[in-house]
């Protein structure tokens, strides 16, 4: 166990590594550049390659490299050019908005997606599943940012009921979260159908089923219980995916998460502030992930960790 | 499968359970604190939507126009530029020039900090030489140079210059004054000013600011207790919430916008003439024998624009077409001539000029003006009307466009651009724009490649001129030579527009696209 | 999945089970929502896609010809079947002619990562080893990433041309291809043809070539149609996000996004052209789950988890 551990950590740790050092590179090969995207219209070449060397961008890319895992090392990832503050600050400020959806996305998505999955899976195969089926494939396959300008005109434009944009109020969490979880529905709820016609049909179904447990609580209580293991793994897993639908509902919903944060930084080439924010959402959505697998064995004991699994 | 131990399951239940509600406290607590109970602002709240983030209070760095009305609501400068351009005197009471490169001044009597502090002449010196001091200052580049200050008294003080700069009082509008031993040469996060308000509550990263009423500002009570502002990035997020009553004034709106908020219940727009210019600028580094380096060919082609139609249809009547080389609003700015529509004219010129058939490329950077891509496709298609195909490439934000404006990027024959008149002076632009010398070229400084040395010896010569008449007449002259240049295919000047509840009262919209929050009232 | 007996069709048999118990059958019923599914799904999909794939050759009006003066014209007026935009440019030519460049930037990225994926998955599955250990760890990693974001760094940085967004599309899906495709190896390589073909002395790079990849390739084309539905959304959020090829090309993202600020006064310049790509995403994806679902009808076996 220890052992996994070990190496899952050393796996995890390698790849944010590899990330960040991919986007380091990235950043300063392509085109644009900070000083001309920081400095007023009226600034001069002199001016330019003044702001350069604050930025420490007239240094060697080797160097700038060194300089920077050497303060990688102490935590430090340099001061964003456009907010002059440490840059993992500013985005550590703005990631409790950005968990705060993701997390309320996942909460609506499972909580209407178990029931629909198990009403799917006790409806196998019947038209009113197929319905079902059709619905859910359709919320999939509209553009988010779309369902996010739709939902919008009509419940903030058309109907003012709700807040069109940032977070006033939790009201203004209502229209992200739907959007976001329009989108999940169809996966997770194909997901929870699945298995749970896998469990129905398990002879320990058919067991208690003999034993006179009533259907309700083989459905509820054994079916889905077993069911829940592929359902966590499922929704730690696509909690990457989940931060690429964040970004784009944070942009249409103006919502001041690391979503928009990085948009913005990317026009300002706020080199620091773009590697801070890879970075902090890499870690997260590794560590989310290792967190799953680690969940394993408590959740179903039959897994043993560090064997094949 | 096999079967499950009994003692297994309530375990694991116990762990989904604690798993699900551990989700959801994290998912809330983080900013149980930032939520208010309501969306909609108090009785006693002003709630500004900008479209940029005010990364801080300070303008040492950042700078847009519409921060300064927050900016100058917590930090204030020597002077203000106020209604129709005219100079108000704010923490100086006296500011005259005494001799062509000194001006006397004299600090108001009694006025304090927020925190109680009084504000002295070594405030003022330590903001001047501060403000000198960062790289990539938008101050920096207004002024000719800085000045130096020598304090004759404990409320008075001498500015010298080198050379004359008539409009040193205006400048100084720009220089924001902070207690000398907090001040740094940085953007200040936090700290006090002489203002009106005082910041209660900040989540720069955010953009989101709390100010309240300083209750003893020198300058009487303000009438609103607390503005709070909010950064909206997406316009179409900021019409919905000001439409809604989220948001109670939203400034720089762009021409549609205002459209869409014209005659709505419990919206009022303010406009003003502005003191920007777009303008479809020429590449001023054609080699010579390039069809654009000719002046007639850069007049032909302004034949084929239809401005009046852009104006109308395109930019919705919230702006007007150039008819100078700069804003008219502006201070010392004179009318040169107009851009005419007469696309068998412009044919039948560049045919006699051996330029029909011309391809061009236009450039421009994504939000460079309102409805600039729709600007663009439009002017596109006037040129393919007279046979100049136009291939357009739009740079978004990064700092790209600035290698090409400079000349080493890449070819390009029109590029959009804008240019603020955050001075409201004529001769800060002029310079800014025409009077590159061939110094400048050499590190591709010059503004679009534009080196006249002539009108470059008129305008520095009208910059230094102490007698306003005089130099406004030098200016005058100067300003109808660079028209007879034909520097852009078309220009025109975006009016500066404001949405506004109808509660909130008393917004007095400048042309630098600002207003005084002591004089806004909230009714209801 | 369901290990239901699928009787013999032969209905002239004397037996217990009648035509309505077939009728009835699970089999039965799932091959009639796949049936459903595939001709749903069809008909969405060429409802968009012939109209796009003609039209040049349709009566309409150039996609970049303007009216200034018919600005915003409401759909079903002076001709205009969906209206025109706020240049007054024919909003269902501009949509049709923009989803040239989106289909074809989608279906260009699913080859790119067609190829990219079942070479990486299947030298993978077959060598096993550093190549199989070097090709999960990307995997894995991009699996684990905000890829969005990265991509948008990408595009962003390097310029927005049909060429970029097409390969960042690519690289954004190859893993789906990957995975799958080494999974099939594994399976694949352990069967006696491929040890028969090493017996009689072929080198493995033309074992793989000529007898694995080609028995891999039809299980492998199925994840084709879903991430061509992907890729259109894709495309569709990156030039939202303004990273999408020079004006005055239209494409599916950039027409919403330009339609944005007028949501309060012209509600088709966002609503149809999302509905558009709504339209054609929802008929590839239930082409692409009809397909999915007779396979696994037919077949019976539990397929790979793939989602």
């Amino acid at each position: 166990m220890t052992k996994y551990l070990a190496r899952r950590l050393g796996q995890s740790l390698l790849t944010v590594f590899l990330t960040i050092s991919t986007v380091f590179v990235l950043v300063r090969l392509a085109p644009g550049d900070p000083a001309a995207a920081y400095a007023p219209p009226s600034a001069t070449t002199a001016d330019l390659e003044r702001i350069r060397a604050q930025f420490g961008l007239d240094k060697p890319l080797v160097t700038q490299y060194g300089i920077f895992l050497r303060d990688l090392l102490n935590g430090d990832l340099g001061t964003s050019y456009s907010f002059h503050d440490s840059a993992l600050s500013v985005v550590l400020d703005r990631m409790p908005y950005t968990i705060t959806l993701s997390l309320a996305a996942i909460a609506v998505t499972v909580a209407v997606a178990v029931p629909l999955g198990v009403w799917m899976a006790r409806h196998a195969d019947t038209s009113r599943e197929l319905g079902a089926n059709v619905l859910t494939i359709t919320g999939q396959s509209m553009p988010d940012f779309w369902t996010g300008v739709m939902l919008l005109t009509v419940f903030a434009v058309l109907l003012p009921v709700l807040p069109a944009s940032g977070f006033t109020s939790w009201s203004g969490l209502v229209l992200p979260t739907v959007t976001i979880a329009i989108l999940q529905l169809a996966l997770v709820s194909r997901l929870v159908r699945r298995e749970m016609t896998t469990a129905l049909a398990s002879p320990y179904i058919t067991v208690a089923r003999s034993r006179g447990v009533s259907e309700r609580a083989l459905t509820w209580r054994y079916a889905l219980a077993n069911s829940s293991v592929p359902l966590v793994t499922a929704v730690g897993t696509r909690f990457a995916a989940l931060l690429n639908g964040v970004v784009l509902v944070e942009v249409v919903f103006g919502w001041p998460g690391v979503g928009s944060l990085v948009v913005r930084a990317l026009e300002t080439r706020d080199y620091p502030l773009i590697q801070a924010t890879v970075l902090v959402t890499a870690t997260l959505a590794i560590l989310v992930q290792l967190l799953v697998d680690l969940a394993y064995p408590l959740l179903d004991p039959r897994v043993r960790l560090g064997k094949a699994a | 499968m096999t079967r499950t131990p009994p003692s297994e399951t309530p375990s694991r239940r116990t762990l989904l359970r604690w798993g699900a509600a551990g989700g959801a406290g994290l998912a809330l607590s983080p900013l149980a604190a930032c939520a208010g109970p309501t969306g909609a602002p108090g009785p006693g709240t002003l709630t500004l939507g900008l479209n940029r983030s005010l990364v801080s209070l300070d303008n040492k760095l950042n700078q847009f126009d519409a921060a300064v009305t927050v900016q100058r609501a917590v930090r204030q400068a020597l002077t203000a530029i106020g209604p129709d351009m005219r100079l108000t005197r704010v923490l100086a009471d006296r500011f005259e020039m005494t001799a062509p490169t000194t001006w006397s001044v004299r600090l108001r009597d009694g006025i304090r900090y927020s925190d109680g502090r009084p504000v002295t002449v070594d405030d003022v010196a330590t903001a001047v030489r501060l403000y000198g001091e960062v790289a990539g200052s938008f101050i920096l580049g207004l002024f000719p140079e800085l000045p130096e200050v020598e304090a004759t008294g404990e409320r008075t003080f001498l500015l010298h210059t080198r050379e004359p700069v008539p409009i040193l009082d205006r400048l100084m509008a720009n220089i924001l004054i902070t207690p000398a031993k907090d001040n740094r040469p940085e953007e200040l996060r936090s700290g006090v000013g002489t203002g009106p308000y005082q910041v209660a509550g900040a989540n720069s990263g955010a953009g989101e600011y709390t100010l309240a009423r300083v209750p003893d500002y020198w300058g009487g009570r303000p009438p609103v207790e607390q503005v709070r502002v909010r950064f909206v990035p997406e316009e179409s997020s900021r019409v919905v919430a000001l439409r809604s009553g989220e948001l109670d004034v939203i400034d720089t709106i762009t021409p549609d916008s205002a459209e869409q908020l014209t005659g709505l219940p419990g919206v009022h727009l303010e406009q003003t003439a502005g003191v920007r210019i777009c303008q479809l600028f020429y590449n001023f580094r054609k080699p010579r024998g390039h069809p654009l380096a000719d002046a007639r060919v850069r007049r032909a082609l302004t034949y084929a624009i239809d401005g009046e139609s852009l104006v109308r249809d395109v930019l919705t009547d919230s702006a007007e077409q150039a008819r100078g080389v700069v804003p008219l609003s502006l201070q010392g700015a004179e009318r040169t001539g107009s851009y005419t529509y007469d696309p068998s004219r412009a044919r039948q010129l560049l045919r006699s000029l051996g330029a029909d058939g011309l391809r061009i490329k236009i450039i421009w950077e994504s939000g460079e003006f309102a409805a600039d891509a729709s600007v663009m496709e439009a002017v596109a298609e006037m040129l393919k009307d007279v046979g100049v195909r136009a291939a357009l490439q739009q740079f978004e934000p990064g700092g790209d466009i600035l290698k090409w404006r400079q000349g080493k990027g890449g070819d390009w024959d029109v590029i959009g651009n804008g240019f603020p008149g955050t001075t409201g002076q004529a001769t800060t632009m002029l310079q800014a724009m025409y009077a590159g010398t061939a110094e400048d070229e050499r590190t591709g400084d010059a503004f679009m490649g534009y080196v006249i040395p002539a009108i470059a010896r008129q305008l520095s010569d009208a910059a230094t001129e102490t007698d306003p008449a005089t130099r406004d007449r030098k200016l005058a002259a100067a300003q109808h030579a660079v028209w007879d240049t034909w520097p852009a295919m078309w220009a025109f000047v975006p009016k500066t527009v404001l949405a506004r509840r109808a509660r909130v009262d008393g917004v007095r919209l400048l042309p630098i696209n600002s207003y005084d929050l002591t004089a806004v009232r909230l009714e209801g | 999945m369901s290990a239901t007996l699928t009787p013999s069709a032969s209905s002239a048999r004397s037996s217990a089970v009648t035509a309505r118990h077939l009728a009835r059958a699970t089999a039965t019923r799932q091959r009639r929502s796949a049936r459903f599914k595939l001709w749903a799904g069809a008909l969405c999909t060429a409802l968009v896609a012939l109209p796009v794939a003609l039209a040049s050759l349709l009566p309409l009006p150039d996609p970049d010809a303007q009216n200034l003066a018919g600005r915003r014209v409401p759909p079903l007026t002076d001709g205009h079947l969906f209206g025109t935009d706020q240049l007054g440019r024919d909003l269902l030519s501009r949509i049709l002619h923009g989803g040239q460049v989106s289909l074809t930037v989608g279906i260009l990225a699913v080859v790119v990562s067609g190829l990219i994926g079942i070479a990486a998955g299947s030298a993978a599955g077959y060598f096993g080893g550093w190549i199989d250990t070097v090709v999960s760890r990307l995997l894995e990693a991009q699996m684990a990433l905000p890829l969005l974001m990265m991509l948008l760094l990408v595009v962003a940085l390097f310029g927005p041309s049909v060429t970029v967004i097409t390969c960042v599309i690519a690289i954004a899906q190859w893993p789906e291809v990957a995975r799958l495709t080494r999974s099939l190896v594994l399976v694949e390589r352990e069967k006696p043809y491929v040890a028969a073909a090493r017996l009689l002395g072929m080198r493995s790079w033309s074992v793989l070539g000529r007898h694995v990849i080609p028995n891999v390739l039809r299980p492998a084309s199925l994840v084709v149609l879903l991430l061509l539905a992907q890729a259109v959304l894709l495309e569709s959020a990156l030039s939202f996000l303004g990273a999408g090829p020079q004006r005055p090309f239209a494409t599916w993202g950039r027409i919403i996004s330009d339609g944005q600020d007028y949501i309060t006064t012209s509600w088709w310049l966002v609503t149809l052209p999302g509905l558009v790509i709504a339209l054609l995403v929802v008929g590839v994806n239930l082409m692409g789950d009809g397909l999915r679902d007779r396979i696994r009808t037919t077949k019976t076996t539990k397929p790979a988890k793939g989602a």
